[in-house]
């Protein structure tokens, strides 16, 4: 199997190098240190841990697009400057293989980072607390690793598009900026965006439901949004305010079924996929049809 | 079945440059093929076509009669390459980089006789980044000849070896070509391919502009014979031009240089101009195939481009249909 070949080696290459090492051994210290500074909070320790791993999943919503764009946005651009890519596609590989085989081990050097974490923390969580609620924990571990591969997927796209690591960065950057940062900051946010066009541009009465719909356009927003899957009702996060009724508990189940499936919890699991598969086959088109020189 | 066959290959980048223009070549199982020209006239556009790296812009290109770009996989599985702005830049050993090669073909070869072979076994263990420029040459070298390929294709293969490296290089691609390997080199370097290859294609300006045997590249070219005679005394150019073969005589104090389009008439010219002067020198050139390469090439880029000039490309190309 020639894309385990590919893989292999592109796996083989990432663990010498000490950047990589340096990074996760960083990731897993954060992870630690979110563990000894949420361990202060009153209740038993089961919640204790619970809200461990809340913090934690928000501290990912921002970060792991960062790990994940920093391993991955080199896979195709770096081999392709570097002449890598001559020694590959002159061996029995296609250009399929070599595009699933740095999915792969790119996904993979990812996975091992929020292992790094998940780690620090479940270790933490034991010592201190002696609490493990795996449900959660296992529940967020999967979701963030599905939110780690659209970056991943993300990434490999922006790699087959740009022919040199310039370009690569500042696809990196810009994606970082448009997926995330975009959607953080509220005054610049798309579903503000949209609110203005809306309004004031068009003239329409208000639609709060229309700007939120276009808020969960975002990976990171999904991702939040996903974790509530995995997280016990009260500590849900609640993230579009202003289209739930007043009346409405924020920490009552009912935050969830009273909106527009479209704007679900569930409805997340959509947008993931979405970001998983479009940029995916839109790189490997770029990259199957590419002449690379 | 030919080794290589090409189509009317096109590849033009953007709308004016044309790297290959409708390149229809063909060849043999077995033999030793060197794809000789300057700087940029497409011989390595052309090998990119042949190994899928580029995709043509017209015409095909086929490998063992399988199409380059539908059934690249299998034809990768039957070749070995050497290509050209290759990087070894990840963090892995000579030996590791090897390993990888021979595993991705699925090659019975033993990694270390390879690394010997191309004579960097004991720095095999040492990262392949951080080789000399000749040392990398020698370790891609190595991994294409893993798995025994049916065909060698090798661009510019001597870049950055030594004259020992070359030697040794050239006697592992005779030996590889004896026992029925087909190789595909290109180079600009004429004396390589001289000392290697059965026939030769001169590629210029994405054409092909001459296809032979060394001979008969040769043979196309002795028009341009010369010979240079000095002699005790001045000596007198009359009916030195009759003689049957010579194109142009002319005398300067005691040198008299005859041009010969028949390279046997240089004798005919020092019985001629002995027997009135006593020759005390005689100088001949042959046309080297550096000249010949010149004329076939304009000069490269370096040459005002008038090309083939006192040749006849047409002839040239009929030897060898």
């Amino acid at each position: 199997m020639s894309t385990v070949t590919v893989a292999k080696k592109d796996f083989k290459a990432a663990r010498r190098s000490k950047l990589l090492w340096a990074a996760a051994i960083v990731l897993g210290l954060i992870a630690a240190f979110v563990g000894y500074v949420s361990g202060g909070a009153s209740g038993a320790d089961v919640e204790q841990v619970r809200a461990l791993f809340r913090v934690l999943t928000m501290l990912l919503a921002v970060l792991l697009p960062i790990v994940a764009l920093v391993a991955s946005y080199l896979a195709i651009a770096g081999e392709r400057e570097g002449g890598g890519i001559k020694f590959l596609l002159s061996l029995p590989n296609t250009r399929r293989s070599v595009f699933v085989g740095k999915l792969l081990s790119r996904n993979g050097i990812v996975a091992g980072g929020v292992a790094f974490m998940y780690v620090a923390a479940i270790s933490v969580a034991l010592t201190r607390h002696g609490a493990f609620p795996a449900g959660m924990i296992f529940g967020t571990l999967l979701i963030t690793l599905v939110y780690g591969s659209t970056f991943v997927s993300i990434a490999l796209a922006m790699s087959s598009a740009a022919a040199s690591r310039s370009r690569a960065i500042a696809g990196a950057f810009g994606t970082y900026f448009v997926l995330v940062i975009l959607y953080v900051f509220p005054a610049v946010s798309f579903g503000n965006i949209a609110r203005w066009v809306h309004t004031t541009l068009l003239g329409a009465s208000p639609n709060p439901d229309l700007y939120n719909a276009v808020q969960y356009t975002s990976p990171y927003l999904a991702y939040r949004k996903a974790t509530n899957l995995a997280l016990p009702t009260e500590m849900r996060h609640i993230v579009f305010y202003s289209s739930l009724p007043d009346d409405i508990s924020y920490g009552s189940s009912a935050a969830n079924e009273v909106l527009p499936l479209y704007l679900q919890d569930g409805f997340s699991l959509v947008v993931l996929a979405f970001w998983l598969v479009v940029p995916l086959a839109l790189g490997y088109a770029l990259f199957e049809r590419g002449d690379l020189e | 079945m030919p080794s290589i066959q090409t189509n009317g290959l096109t590849k033009t980048f953007g709308d004016d440059v044309v790297a290959v223009d409708s390149l229809d070549l063909t060849i043999e199982e077995g033999e030793i093929f060197g794809f000789l020209g300057p700087n940029g006239a497409g011989k390595s556009t052309t090998i990119n076509m042949l190994l899928d790296f580029i995709r043509p812009t017209d015409g095909s290109a086929q490998v063992f009669g399988m199409d380059a770009q539908t059934e690249c996989a299998a034809i990768r599985e039957r070749i070995g390459v050497l290509p050209e702005g290759y990087g070894f830049d990840d963090y892995l050993t000579g030996r590791e980089y090897m390993e990888w090669a021979v595993e991705t073909k699925d090659a019975d070869d033993d990694p270390e006789e390879l690394l010997d072979l191309v004579g960097i076994r004991e720095d095999a263990g040492r990262v392949a980044s951080g080789y000399s420029k000749g040392m990398q040459q020698r370790l891609a070298f190595g991994m294409a000849l893993a798995d025994d390929p049916d065909l060698l294709v090798l661009d510019e293969p001597s870049t950055g070896l030594d004259p020992n490296g070359i030697q040794h290089m050239r006697s592992v691609i005779r030996d590889r070509a004896s026992e029925g390997t087909t190789v595909f080199f290109s180079s600009h370097i004429l004396s390589e391919v001289e000392a290697v290859c059965d026939r030769v294609g001169v590629m210029n300006e994405g054409e092909l502009v001459a296809i032979d045997t060394i001979e008969g590249l040769r043979e196309s070219a002795t028009g341009q014979a010369t010979i240079e005679l000095e002699c005790a005394e001045p000596p007198r150019a009359d009916g030195v031009a009759d003689i049957p073969g010579v194109s142009t005589v002319d005398v300067a104090d005691r040198t008299l240089t005859a041009q010969c389009s028949d390279p046997s008439a240089k004798v005919d010219v020092v019985k001629r101009v002995d027997s009135e002067a006593e020759v005390v020198d005689i100088l001949a050139d042959n046309t080297s195939l550096e000249e010949l390469f010149n004329q076939f090439t304009g000069g490269g880029r370096d040459g005002d481009g008038t090309v083939g000039e006192g040749l006849d490309l047409e002839e040239s190309q009929e030897v060898s249909a």
